[in-house]
């Protein structure tokens, strides 16, 4: 991590007397996979597209990659790169016209040299047998592809994207999340929303939850999770032995809690940091409980956000 | 943060390299497409011109009289492509950009604004440009073998170039502010119809600017090149008669005022889009550009139109006169205006006016979330007031500005028109400036205090209820019984539209009319024009209280 890839500061953005970001302050560094997470109408979208300069905020101050978006909008622009929800794809243009359309607006030398790069990131999504294809003809997972190819071709240091992985298959998301992982690691920064909770904590080193406009907590999954006061992880063990002697060994060991047995499998939750699981796993094991597996639920971290979403019906 | 480097964008001259017009020339001229579209023109092309040409060749056997003959034709065809197709497509095209979504990637593109205006202004055509350039080698033909003049043909060209860019640029306009493509093509080809059938009527009653947003001037004043020679020698003379671009004191060749009058209105308009890609959200003009384009348009009207007053030249039964007057009555000597014209014609100055009025204000004006954001910025920068210029104030002041502006004008048409020597019996009431203000401030400010108030929705339900059910109604009144005509007056009287028709009656109380009408109306035009100043200050009584609500609400930032 070196400089700031995205400061954000005293964000505010109203329609009307809705308040969709209410003063959000946020730096994300340049070289991580930070993922925005929140519930419907948490001010998602709206903190994207002002980032992306597609949208005046009431005030505050944008910083992309250096650039205050704000005075130098096509500084900003040329550097960063957005893929909006449900991306959209023009009906006219085949696949390598539409890329080649971008690159040109980007500048990215000759024809030669354009068409060397779009083929590159059509390699990289996996379209390139359908370079030739009608943009109208794809499917909405290959539109998706298609539309990150577009975010990949400058080589921006910021990308944006907004629900990147909604209509792709696993293996596509797995593809999406190492290329994305490894943009990062050259140094872009990549901010993503997503409902997709555990692929986010899997795809993003550092995380920031949003609600009702609203910065609720930022930092790592682990430290998002204690923030918002949910310390209790949902803990799951297989053993191949018997499954009542791990669920009465695990009944004297403090933070367990809410043990249920289901066959073979022993579900609980767990009140501790990640030294004390681990320590919790090594006596599990050093008992002689014939420990097959030992896995954190994600659904953990999404009943964080399914009790914040909850949180504002009852409001 | 400093910004580490500037960038090196593309220059908006550079039109061959602009990636948006290059994206358009890519699908638009596919050959599959574009080949039959080709195909079809060079043939309706074609056709025009060899049955122009043989159909007079039999009757006229002079080859150079024959060689004019698919001149207006093929104009007539090349108008349509490029006025008609062209400005739909430029509509449609960059509507259908926005019902895609597609338009984010554009705004998110790194090009100047400027660039992206030229990029589709250019792009969303291209098919229409080509096609009109391939009817060309047949005009060129035509003028060769006509023996043309090629001073006149190049003005007409010019102008007729400058043209379809102005109706281009206003099809991207009407693309950008409608939602369905369907309705943005049927509306930007609409507004090229009326400009063409409309427009030219409106510019024989006293607004003659009207005439150069279009290329009729230019037309008229070269058609007669383009025609065989006996009838063009006749349109000849016809023409020595008809005077030149005549602005105040000043003397324009017809291309030349053309030229100025419609790269002005193109010039609002590129502003208008480069706001657009600015700011998406920003209003299509500043408050003191809508000003400085309403002054601009007064200037205009009044500047031909003061110049053709004593010569006669402005009055629509002047050139009815010169042309088949003494035809019709061969007894008559010397022509003179009737009383009527001058109603009329200062009737439909202020209407004009007032239409201008209202949409500029329309433009300039906030809604309340406009005016919250405005605020809320405001306060956060540690500001008591909103800027004067920011999108967020309020265009009241403005429009105050616009309506004594408009009503000087107005004023200063009206006075000129009477106090010609054609009516030296006529004078118009003393009362007249502060009527002819009273009925733009209510229409501009009451416009101006219901947009920033209740918004554009409950403003619009407004203006169908007050302002065309009336109309409707009265209209239907007053043709169902003679009985009714006066309350019709009363009725059509309440809508705002009405108000500069009726005032101009009043002021110069027109004789002629039928007796009930001609009571009715002022009856009807002091008694609305009464409650439109009581609404209108009611109207703003409320907005200040609102935006003081906006305002105090916005003081916790």
């Amino acid at each position: 991590m070196s400089e700031s890839g995205i400061v954000i500061k005293d964000l505010r953005v109203d329609y009307g007397d809705f308040v969709a970001v209410n003063d959000i302050s946020l730096t994300i560094p340049s070289g991580v996979v930070y993922g925005l997470v929140g519930p419907n109408g948490a001010g998602k979208t709206s903190t994207f597209k002002v980032l992306t300069t597609l949208m005046e905020p009431t005030y505050g101050e944008v910083n992309v990659a250096g650039f205050d978006i704000f005075e130098s909008a096509e500084e900003a622009r040329r550097v960063m790169a957005y893929m909006p929800d449900l991306a959209p794809v023009p009906s006219d243009l085949k696949l390598w016209e539409f890329l080649d359309f971008h690159a040109d607006t980007h500048r990215l030398g000759r024809a030669s040299d354009r068409r060397e790069r779009l083929d590159e990131c059509l390699k990289i999504v996996n379209l390139y047998d359908k370079r030739s294809a009608w943009c109208k003809e794809l499917s909405r997972g290959q539109t998706q592809r298609l539309v990150l190819a577009k975010t990949l071709l400058h080589r921006p240091k910021v990308l944006i994207l907004d629900e990147p992985a909604s209509g792709l298959d696993p293996l596509s998301r797995r593809e999406m999340r190492i290329a994305l992982q490894a943009l990062a690691a050259d140094g872009a920064t990549v901010v993503v929303s997503s409902h997709i909770l555990s692929e986010l904590a899997e795809m993003c080193s550092s995380l920031c939850v949003m609600n009702q406009g609203e910065l609720l907590a930022s930092g790592t999954a682990e430290e998002v999770r204690r923030a918002l006061g949910r310390a209790e992880r949902n803990l799951s063990v297989m053993t191949s032995g018997d499954s009542e002697k791990v669920k009465a060994w695990l009944e004297g060991w403090i933070g367990v809690s809410e043990l249920k047995v289901d066959g073979s499998r022993v579900g609980f939750q767990f009140l501790g940091g990640e030294e004390e699981q681990e320590r919790l796993l090594i006596e599990l094991v050093n008992a002689g409980l014939k420990i097959r597996s030992f896995e954190e639920e994600s659904s953990s971290f999404e009943e964080i956000l399914v009790r914040v979403a909850e949180g504002n019906r009852e409001v | 943060m400093r910004d580490r480097k500037k960038l090196k964008l593309l220059p908006a001259w550079m039109i061959w390299a602009n990636p948006i017009l290059k994206r358009y020339a890519r699908s638009r001229l596919r050959p599959a497409s574009f080949g039959v579209a080709l195909l079809m023109t060079i043939l309706v092309a074609g056709f025009f011109f060899f049955l122009a040409r043989e159909t007079t060749a039999r009757s006229i056997q002079n080859p150079i009289d024959v060689g004019r003959m698919p001149l207006i034709p093929l104009l007539i065809l090349q108008g349509l492509i490029l006025f008609g197709l062209g400005t739909g497509q430029a509509a449609a095209g960059i509507t259908t950009e926005a019902d895609e979504g597609v338009i984010d990637y554009q705004r998110l593109a790194p090009m100047t604004p400027f660039t992206k205006v030229l990029g589709y202004l250019f792009g969303l055509p291209i098919r229409e440009w080509i096609l009109c350039l391939a009817t060309l080698p047949f005009t060129g033909y035509s003028i060769w073998k006509g023996q043309v003049p090629l001073n006149g043909v190049l003005q007409l060209y010019a102008v007729f170039f400058m043209a379809a860019i102005l109706y281009h640029l206003t099809g991207l306009l009407a693309g950008s502010v409608m939602k369905n493509r369907r309705w943005a093509f049927l509306t930007s080809t609409g507004l090229v119809m009326v400009l063409y059938l409309i427009i030219p009527q409106a510019a024989k009653f006293g607004l003659v600017y009207l005439k150069y947003v279009t290329i009729y001037p230019v037309f008229n004043e070269v058609y007669p090149s383009l025609i065989p020679r006996p009838l063009g020698d006749a349109a000849e003379v016809f023409n020595t008669i008809i005077p030149p671009a005549k602005f105040f004191g000043l003397n324009f060749p017809q291309y030349v005022f053309t030229l100025i009058s419609q790269g002005v209105l193109s010039l609002a308009m590129v502003m208008m889009l480069w706001r657009r890609w600015r700011k998406a959200d920003c209003h299509l003009l500043g408050k003191f550009a809508a000003t400085g384009l309403f002054g601009w348009l007064q200037m205009m009207l009044l500047g031909n139109a003061l110049p053709l007053m004593n010569s006669g030249d402005l009055f629509p039964s002047r050139e009815l006169d010169r042309r088949f007057g003494r035809l019709i009555n061969p007894d008559i000597q010397f022509w003179s205006p009737k009383t009527w014209e001058a109603t009329v014609m200062i009737g439909i100055y202020g209407l004009v006016t007032l239409a201008s009025l209202w949409w500029l204000t329309f433009i300039i004006s906030a809604d309340q979330h406009g005016q919250v954001r405005g605020w809320r910025r405001a306060r956060k920068l540690g500001n008591l007031k909103l800027p004067l210029l920011s999108d967020g104030a309020t265009s009241v002041p403005w429009a105050l500005t616009m309506s004594v502006m408009g009503a000087v004008g107005w004023f200063i048409f009206g006075r000129e028109l009477i106090d010609s020597h054609w009516y030296p019996e006529l004078s118009l009431l003393t009362v007249t400036p502060v009527a002819m203000f009273s009925i733009l401030a209510c229409g501009g400010l009451g416009m101006a205090a219901l947009l920033e108030s209740v918004g554009r929705k409950v403003t619009g339900l407004v203006v169908i209820l007050g302002g065309i059910l009336p109309v409707m109604l009265g209209v239907i009144l007053a043709v169902s019984s003679d009985d009714f005509v006066a309350l019709a007056v009363w009725l059509a009287g309440i809508c705002p539209v009405s108000w500069p028709i009726y005032g101009s009656g009043v002021f110069l109380s027109e004789e002629g009319m039928p007796r009930d009408v001609a009571r009715a109306i002022p009856n009807a035009f002091w008694f609305w024009q009464g409650v439109g100043a009581i609404l209108t200050v009611w109207l703003l009584k409320k907005l200040r209280s609102a935006r003081k609500k906006i305002s105090d609400s916005s003081k916790e930032f």
